[in-house]
């Protein structure tokens, strides 16, 4: 029993890049809708009401995206009005819409995907792709805020032996800069510790193995062969082109055909996958805590 | 059975004129336990990275290393990485990845071990070491001990059956030392590993090791048990003086029988050796100026807001021209108290004043100029330039009126300098701002016992040029013979305060060694001085 973000980093990757991928490669406005209203209730399901202030950095977002494009593209048929000699049309503010719709749904999503993917299960992803390039980015990801406490360090150190004497922005950056020099030699330095205590555990004496505390389970299997299926259908119906839509010069809708119909439920159920899963871990979780 | 064996090993660096390393002799039988020791610059690092292949320096090499018969340029790779461990002194700068299980199975993953041995084998590690309540951790949230010990697990994952440990201590505090080497005693008994440790803090490792191998200008002097070592170099006080305080008592008085290396063995022997009717000397009364050079009133600080409290209700005062010494356990909030004293943090509630001034009303930085002037514990970080000589000219110091000589110095980086020559040259770039209070964080953190004696000469005389020195430490031997007052930190505030006599006398385990072996035989006896010259007067019993 374990709830969506618990699965395989791998699958939870793929599932995340279908979802994206999606609504980043289609213009099709209720694929957008479905894709913002999902990214959102995702968000809220795991996040519940906290998080205001992103909530209303995203909706300002869409506010100016939507905005925006009429006031810089004016093609379209259907002119509104008229603003300082351009015309301000229907079709480019219906298409600021539709990109502000993917955008911000795009943005969510990533939200939820950075709070879910920590470090760790980025680095077990980049392992499987390549060993090496995950020791790198492991190493950076200790290293930088090392370097960053360091600084701080080297800053109160001199600040409290008077390095900058007066209280003027020019002193600062030149105190800055020696810092930062400094920073360079100590990097180094350090750098060579590291090396030796790398070479003396063997480093590249041998082909690395890659451990990992991540396995494949059963449902992992299940949910990466669902979750491409989906993305399948959704993919070709979008590739064929029976979800066209086209905004200038007049907006034309072509009637989805049944394969459009599949793509577009296959979609639905791609995005509901990880909320069904998560309602169904939580009753379960009911239901056994009941027998407790 | 020997598992290693150096013969008329020699080594000379590149474009240096004398050998660091000459003819150096001496072998590792299975489950030895033995101590490196010897002055700073002595040689005995070389030595030690030439035990491992990996690590060995570039220079000439003459004489070889044996491991288990065979020399270790023959040795195949995978048999010369796992069988030999090598841990080094810095605990931080050791560690390659960023997560614990990782640090922990980098060494297997590089022998191109299988996931599921690996993931065994950390199991049995974690689980031994009881490393298992932070195995999800980020290394950065480890404490210096915590992260030692990670060091050492991760060698030990890859089965090694010799241990070669480079002062391994110096940068953790005491209690975090002493777990550490009583980690160690424990591997050599349970799984008879071979451990070679070069120390400068010997009180703990000198009782438990087998072997006692001293180092002078490159040359192996001494390899015996280390009550032989101690009874042969009475009369060297430069090796004797980072030993357990019984041995160096027994060097001063004893003359024959068997030399005392514990606190236990030192007090049978007084009690055996000598009478107490005298229990005490008398005591020079402390009397302090009465300007106050630094008042803290009831200062709170927290680093975060619904964080605890690191200062809570922190009031004291240091008088001018004091040594005064703060004394306290890991996180007790010492170096908090420092920082706020130097105006790098600020407290939201209480004030705090420098020569009965708020750090508040010194505008403009004066407070730095002519006035006060912090060390930090981490001295790299007080060096900006590539020299010596470019540091110095930087801040305007003049070398000819420090209390220390250090033109020999001047044309070296400052990273390439020994601890204690560092720390020297630190407190000059600081004394050039000219300070009447000085702050110090740790000042004999991972020195060894003559660079500690050094410090402690030169803040004396600062002393008696006028300056107020207050100091951070764990180091109560330090404390004892240095300071005027002593000062213990606990929980955000001063638990008990007094001069050395009265406050190690007063403790009955936070007590310098001496204290502790002396306790209700002598009355006020906390330095070494003190036991020698009680025993003098009480005269050696008959038998």
């Amino acid at each position: 029993m374990r709830s969506f973000s618990e699965y395989n980093p791998i699958v939870v990757t793929v599932w995340f890049f279908s979802v994206t991928g999606i609504a980043m490669f289609s213009s099709y406005p209720l694929l957008m809708l479905i894709s913002l209203l999902g990214g959102v209730l995702f968000f809220t399901v795991r996040n519940g009401i906290s998080h205001g202030k992103e909530h209303i950095f995203f909706w300002v977002l869409f506010l100016i995206l939507t905005l925006a494009n009429p006031l810089v593209s004016h093609n379209g048929k259907t002119v509104l009005f008229v603003m300082n000699h351009n015309p301000v049309t229907l079709e480019a503010t219906l298409y600021g819409l539709n990109s502000a719709t993917m955008i911000v749904g795009v943005l969510y999503w990533f939200r939820s995907f950075t709070q879910i993917m920590t470090s760790e299960k980025l680095l077990y992803v980049t392992g499987a792709l390549s060993p090496k390039l995950s020791l790198i980015l492991s190493m950076a990801l200790r290293f930088v805020p090392l370097f960053s406490r360091q600084s701080v360090k080297i800053n109160n150190a001199q600040k409290a032996m008077g390095l900058y004497k007066d209280d003027n922005i020019i002193d600062d950056i030149k105190g800055k800069s020696r810092v930062f020099s400094i920073l360079v030699t100590w990097a180094l330095e350090n750098g060579i510790i590291t090396a030796d205590s790398m070479e003396a555990r063997g480093f590249g004496t041998h082909r690395r193995t890659h451990f990992c505390r991540f396995r494949f389970r059963g449902s992992d299997i299940a949910l990466i062969v669902v979750s491409i299926a989906l993305l399948v259908v959704t993919a070709f119906s979008v590739g064929i082109g029976s979800l066209d839509f086209s905004f200038y010069p007049s907006i034309s809708v072509k009637t989805p055909g049944k394969l459009g119909i599949a793509g577009i439920i296959s979609y639905i159920a791609l995005i509901m996958i990880p909320i069904i899963i998560e309602t169904e871990v939580s009753l379960r979780w009911k239901y056994l805590r009941s027998g407790i | 059975m020997e598992i290693l064996a150096v013969r008329n090993l020699t080594f000379t660096y590149p474009k240096c004129s004398s050998p660091t390393v000459r003819n150096v002799s001496f072998s590792l039988k299975r489950g030895e336990f033995v101590v490196l020791c010897g002055a700073t610059g002595s040689g005995k690092s070389t030595l030690l990275r030439m035990l491992k292949r990996e690590l060995t320096p570039v220079g000439d090499i003459s004489g070889n290393v044996l491991f288990c018969g065979v020399p270790i340029a023959e040795i195949d790779n995978v048999a010369s990485i796992s069988k030999i461990g090598f841990v080094m002194q810095n605990p931080e700068q050791q560690i390659v990845t960023d997560k614990v299980w990782h640090e922990l199975s980098f060494g297997l993953e590089n022998l191109g071990t299988p996931t599921d041995e690996i993931s065994r084998r950390i199991a049995e590690m974690a689980s031994y070491f009881g490393i298992c309540e932070w195995y999800d951790k980020d290394v950065s949230e480890l404490s210096g001990g915590q992260k030692q010990l990670l060091n050492l697990a991760s060698i030990l994952v890859m089965q090694p059956q010799l241990l070669i440990l480079d002062e391994p201590t110096a940068q953790l505090d005491p209690i975090a030392a002493t777990d550490f080497i009583s980690t160690l005693k424990r591997l050599c008994q349970e799984f008879s590993i071979t451990i070679i440790i070069a120390e400068h803090r010997l009180e703990d490792v000198v009782p438990i090791c087998d072997r006692l191998l001293i180092m002078e200008k490159g040359a192996l002097i001494a390899s015996e048990p280390p009550e032989d070592v101690i009874r042969r170099f009475k009369d060297r006080g430069d090796i004797l003086c980072g030993m357990p305080v019984a041995a160096r008592l027994y060097a001063e008085i004893g003359d024959s029988g068997k030399c005392p290396l514990t606190v236990r063995d030192g007090r049978a022997f007084i009690e055996n050796n000598y009478g107490n009717s005298t229990r005490e000397l008398p005591l020079n009364e402390y009397r302090h100026s009465e300007e106050i050079a630094l008042e803290y009133k009831n200062v709170f600080f927290r680093y975060e807001r619904n964080g605890r409290d690191i200062l809570s209700g922190l009031s004291m005062k240091v008088y001018r021209g004091e040594l005064f010494c703060i004394l306290g356990g890991n996180g007790s909030g010492k170096t908090t108290a420092l920082s706020a004293a130097a105006g790098l943090l600020k407290a939201y509630s209480g004030s705090i004043k420098v020569f009965e001034k708020k750090i508040s009303e010194y505008k403009n930085r004066s407070l730095y100029r002519e006035c006060l002037a912090m060390l930090p514990q981490d001295v790299q970080t007080v060096f900006l330039k590539n020299t010596v000589r470019a540091e110095l000219d930087e801040c305007g110091a003049d070398i000819s009126e420090l209390p220390y000589d250090i033109t020999q110095l001047l044309d070296k980086h400052p990273y390439d300098l020994s601890g204690g020559e560092q720390q020297l040259v630190a407190l000059a770039k600081v004394l050039a701002a000219k300070p009447k209070l000085l702050l110090l964080d740790e000042p004999t953190k991972g020195l060894d016992a003559a660079a500690k004696l050094n410090i402690l000469n030169v803040l004396r005389i600062l002393r008696k040029n006028g300056i107020t020195v207050v100091t951070v430490t764990h180091d109560v031997e330090f404390a004892a013979a240095f300071s005027d007052r002593c000062a213990m930190f606990f929980n955000g505030m001063i638990v008990g305060i007094g001069t050395p006599n009265e406050f190690f006398s007063g403790n009955s385990f936070y007590t310098t060694a001496v204290s502790r072996m002396t306790r209700s035989y002598y009355n006020n006896a906390i330095t070494i001085k003190d036991v020698v010259n009680l025993c003098r007067l009480n005269g050696r019993k008959e038998k």
